[in-house]
């Protein structure tokens, strides 16, 4: 009998966090269906790029997709955009309260009648800020260009610093920071590190300020047509695919950290707290100005895990 | 056995004469309707998203810029100040041609409009002053190829787009190999002249080599706001292009007033055809290279390569003769898109230089563009000189020497196209 | 017949000028909002302009399409004509014949599966990231601008077979070129 086959393709390389957990998962998959399933990779957007892949996936082109959490929105499901509201989670504890728990359940569920199933949550990390110019406070950004992913959350954010955001290509990023068309970026370390960026910025600054991730998901007619067996099996695989995910996620972006600071092109400075209180203060009404689209209660729901912490 | 069957339908559809891009389409969809599982609305998607990159965007821009350019007068001042400066040299007419084609290919990205703006002019005026006819089509056909090698090119957009490299520093690659290749097809005219005695020009003064100069400055100085915008950061490569659109609209029509308003619908049509054309054949290669990635054919090909021991000397070797051949039958923007994805990863597991390996590319496109029996820029030059096209091969001979010599050296002295980008950028 | 060449000749110009002219206010906005001047940088910088680079992509998107079809009535399609230039009369007239069919064929093939695509996206609420348009207006562009390309290599076909005329691009043409000579 032959297996039944996943196409797994994503676009980072296979010694990304991301393309190690596939690669996880795919080993699990496969031994704990006792090869009743057979899991094909397709890393660095062989097959399908950033752009289309949402669509190859409803089409039933591809089975599973782990596309970064931004990408949701376009396709009409903005409160996902919940994930790039700057400080919204406090430390990785809550985020993982909400990732983990009922707030990131449901969320996962708004995708079903977009013909997707969401199996899971993992980790990037969380941004810091980069650019040719000292940031200690927020006023130090005042009036930069710097560039974003199309994002209004990400746009309002970088206004409310009163920089001036840009919309850039991916591939024209490293160019645009070293002839100066922008300033600066945002990036979680392991990206700043691996796109050699911090070769072309002087100054990284440790806001911890948002939060970049990827939401784990496959084709909902496909899944549904599964034996519950596998289905089962599969779950299993996807759960300690995802701690194990989220475990090197963070192992890398300290390492990266720690290699931008090695490098000694660029400065990595740490925030003290009255410094950081200053960013929240600057950032926190980006949360207020997006609740009619993102949805207040929702916002209000990630902030109840922050509480049950004990944070405010 | 896929490969096989791919590229031999895809051959035999392009030697009915249906344009590239068709042929390149009806492969994949035969393909996909009889052997794969790939779902066939993949097809569309891919067709509308193989162009949705801003980087391609600079292609529309650059053709836009070139044929205003063209039309505005620009390439007129160019060839005068170029006389001014050469002229009175053996082969004074010729030499100016050559120069003239160096400097409007500083401007604009295309090849074939490189020959028609500067041969247009100057081949009239050779004829005039007794030169045969064949020898200033020679000039122009290879001199004009230059308009893909000196920056900006909409040659190297397509490599850009295809591997990933950065265009800005492929266009920095560009200027020492175009300016080298310049003065050898300068030198190949020169001798030449000088053997059969050629007409020389009274030698310009200085004032009114100033004069020249300061004529053809508004078009000159696009070099300056094109290279210089893209180095200081004021804008990237693909804005580079809009803006020099903008520019040279604004100077073909209120500076140097020898186009008028009412022609510029007209050369917005020509150039969205044009580009039109070239963004079709596009999104079908990109549609063709999916093809290929899902059936695992350019992983396939590298592996086959990489195994049977080709080192980077003998590899580049292949690259070269494979490109030339491939020169015979496509125009340049199909053979990047089909050919750069599978030799791209070979050519960086044996550790060439991207940059480097682009610029091998774009000199055989070049030589390509100069010879029978698909060269764009050969049917350009015998539409402007009414010349068979066998004539004018054989015209063109002594210069395609040349060219063929210089792609030698391009692409085992790496430094030529290296040097300057890695001076600029670290 | 006359209108909507006319309307698709309109159609790719502006196009291809709205493109134009949005990327490069797009750059003269960054650049002059980069400078430190009071009041004015602030009024700049509340100019937002982050939706001109997908607007830029669409409207070429839409312009490839259009101008493609444009490009069939005006023979401006390259092919590899090597063998078939050989061949006889008669021969080479059923070659013509073929292609043209083979190029009515697959932008036809095209265009339905365009339209199945944009109806399934028109289902979804899919939008654009920047301009938050619906996605499936853009890519409309795929269905109409291959019908109309397969109709035009039809068209082109017909005059063919009655006529036995072929629409040329000239690349060396240049209007009001020819009659400049220096000297
Ligand atoms: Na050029
Ligand atoms: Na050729």
């Amino acid at each position: 009998q032959n297996p039944i086959v996943i196409k797994f393709s994503h676009v980072v390389a296979n010694d990304t966090p991301k393309g190690k957990a596939a690669e996880r998962f795919k080993e699990l998959a496969e031994k704990g269906t006792k090869g009743r399933v057979k899991v094909e990779l397709y890393p660095n957007s062989t097959l399908y790029k950033d752009k289309e892949e949402l669509e190859a996936l409803q089409l039933g082109a591809v089975q599973m997709l782990a596309p970064s959490l931004a990408k949701f929105g376009p396709l009409g499901v903005k409160e996902f955009e919940v994930f790039d509201l700057p400080y919204i989670f406090q430390n990785r504890d809550v985020l993982h309260r909400v990732t983990e728990g009922p707030v990131g359940a449901g969320l996962l569920a708004k995708l079903e009648p977009k013909g997707i199933t969401g199996l899971g949550f993992w980790d990037n990390g969380f941004k810091v800020m980069s650019s040719n110019v000292p940031m200690r406070l927020p006023s130090d950004l005042k009036g930069k260009k710097l560039r974003i992913q199309s994002s209004k959350v990400l746009d309002a954010q970088m206004r409310a610093l009163g920089a001036n955001p840009q919309v850039m290509a991916f591939s024209e990023v490293y160019q645009a920071l070293q002839t100066g068309v922008v300033d600066g970026t945002e990036n979680p370390p392991s990206n700043l590190y691996t796109q050699k960026m911090h070769e072309v910025q002087k100054h990284v600054t440790v806001t911890n300020h948002g939060y970049l991730g990827y939401a784990v998901i496959v084709n909902k007619k496909f899944w549904d047509g599964l034996p519950a067996d596998i289905r089962t099996e599969l779950n299993k695989a996807m759960k300690s695919a995802t701690q194990y995910a989220n475990a090197i996620a963070q192992i890398e972006n300290d390492n990266a950290l720690d290699a931008v600071k090695k490098s000694g092109k660029t400065t990595v400075y740490q925030l003290t707290d009255k410094e950081r209180a200053d960013w929240v203060k600057a950032l926190m009404p980006v949360q207020k100005d997006m609740e009619g689209r993102i949805g207040k209660d929702l916002i209000q729901s990630v902030h109840k895990e922050a509480a049950a912490l004990g944070l405010k | 056995m896929s490969a096989l069957i791919i590229f031999g339908l895809l051959l035999l559809l392009m030697l009915t004469g249906m344009p590239i891009s068709i042929a390149l389409g009806l492969t994949v969809l035969t393909f996909l309707f009889t052997m794969t599982s790939v779902p066939i609305e993949s097809v569309a998607l891919k067709l509308f998203t193989g162009i949705e990159k801003f980087e391609i965007m600079a292609i529309p821009f650059f053709i836009l810029a070139g044929n205003f350019l063209t039309h505005g007068g620009v390439a007129r001042r160019m060839i005068q100040f170029a006389i001014s400066m050469v002229g009175h040299w053996h082969g004074g007419l010729a030499l100016a041609g050559v120069l003239a084609c160096a400097l409007f290919a500083a401007v604009s990205g295309s090849s074939p409009a490189t020959v028609v703006a500067i041969g247009s002019i100057i081949l009239p005026a050779m004829v005039k002053q007794g030169y045969p006819k064949g020898f200033g089509a020679g000039v122009v056909t290879t001199s004009g190829a230059l308009g893909i090698l000196i920056p900006p090119s909409i040659v190297m957009v397509m490599y850009s787009v295809s591997t990933n490299t950065s265009v800005g520093k492929l266009f920095m690659a560009g200027v020492i190999p175009g300016l080298m290749l310049a003065f050898f097809l300068g030198l190949t005219t020169w001798f030449l002249a000088r053997k059969h005695q050629y007409p020389r020009m009274p030698k310009a003064s200085w004032g009114e080599r100033l004069t020249a100069f300061r004529k053809s400055a508004w078009g000159l100085s696009l070099i300056v706001i094109v290279m210089g915008g893209i180095y200081s950061g004021v804008f990237t490569p693909t804005e580079a292009a809009a803006v020099a659109a903008v520019y040279a609209f604004f100077i073909a029509v209120f500076v140097y007033k020898d186009m008028s308003l009412k022609k510029v619908p007209k050369v917005l049509i020509d150039s969205a055809a044009m580009s039109a054309m070239l963004l079709y054949i596009i999104t079908n290669a990109v549609l063709f290279s999916f093809l290929m990635t899902s059936e695992n054919i350019p992983q396939a090909m590298a592996g086959w390569i990489l195994d049977s021991g080709f080192g980077m000397i003998s590899f580049l070797f292949v690259v070269n003769i494979l490109l030339l051949l491939a020169g015979n039958v496509m125009e340049p923007s199909s053979i990047v898109l089909i050919m750069a994805p599978i030799l791209f990863p070979v050519a960086m597991k044996l550790g060439i230089d991207p940059v480097h390996f682009g610029i091998i590319m774009v000199v055989n496109m070049e030589v390509g563009m100069c010879h029978p029996p698909v060269g764009l820029n050969l049917y350009v030059a015998s539409g402007i000189t009414k010349m068979g096209i066998t004539e004018l091969t054989v015209a063109v001979l002594p210069w395609l020497f040349t060219m063929l010599g210089f792609l030698l050296l391009v692409t085992y002295v790496p430094s030529i196209s290296t040097w300057l980008p890695n001076l600029i950028y670290n | 017949m006359k209108l909507l060449d006319h309307l698709e000749e309109y159609l790719i110009a502006l196009l291809m000028a709205t493109a134009t002219i949005i990327t490069f206010i797009a750059v003269v906005h960054r650049y002059m909002s980069g400078f430190n001047i009071p009041g004015v940088q602030d009024f700049l910088i509340s100019l937002n302009t982050s939706w001109a680079q997908e607007l830029t992509i669409y409207l070429f998107v839409w312009m490839a399409k259009f101008g493609a079809a444009y490009g069939v009535r005006s023979g401006i399609h390259v092919g590899v004509d090597v063998l078939v230039n050989r061949l006889s009369e008669a021969n080479k007239k059923r070659f013509v014949v073929i292609s043209l069919g083979a190029g009515a064929l697959f932008t036809g093939i095209i265009g339905t599966l365009g339209a199945y695509f944009v109806y399934g996206i028109a289902q979804t609420d899919q939008t654009s990231p920047d301009m938050e348009i619906p996605m499936w207006w853009v890519y409309l562009a795929i269905p109409l601008g291959s019908y109309l390309m397969s109709f035009r290599f039809l068209q082109v076909a017909w005059i063919f077979i009655r006529s036995g005329e072929l629409p040329k691009h000239d690349h060396a043409h240049v209007e009001g070129l020819e009659d400049e000579v220096t000297a």
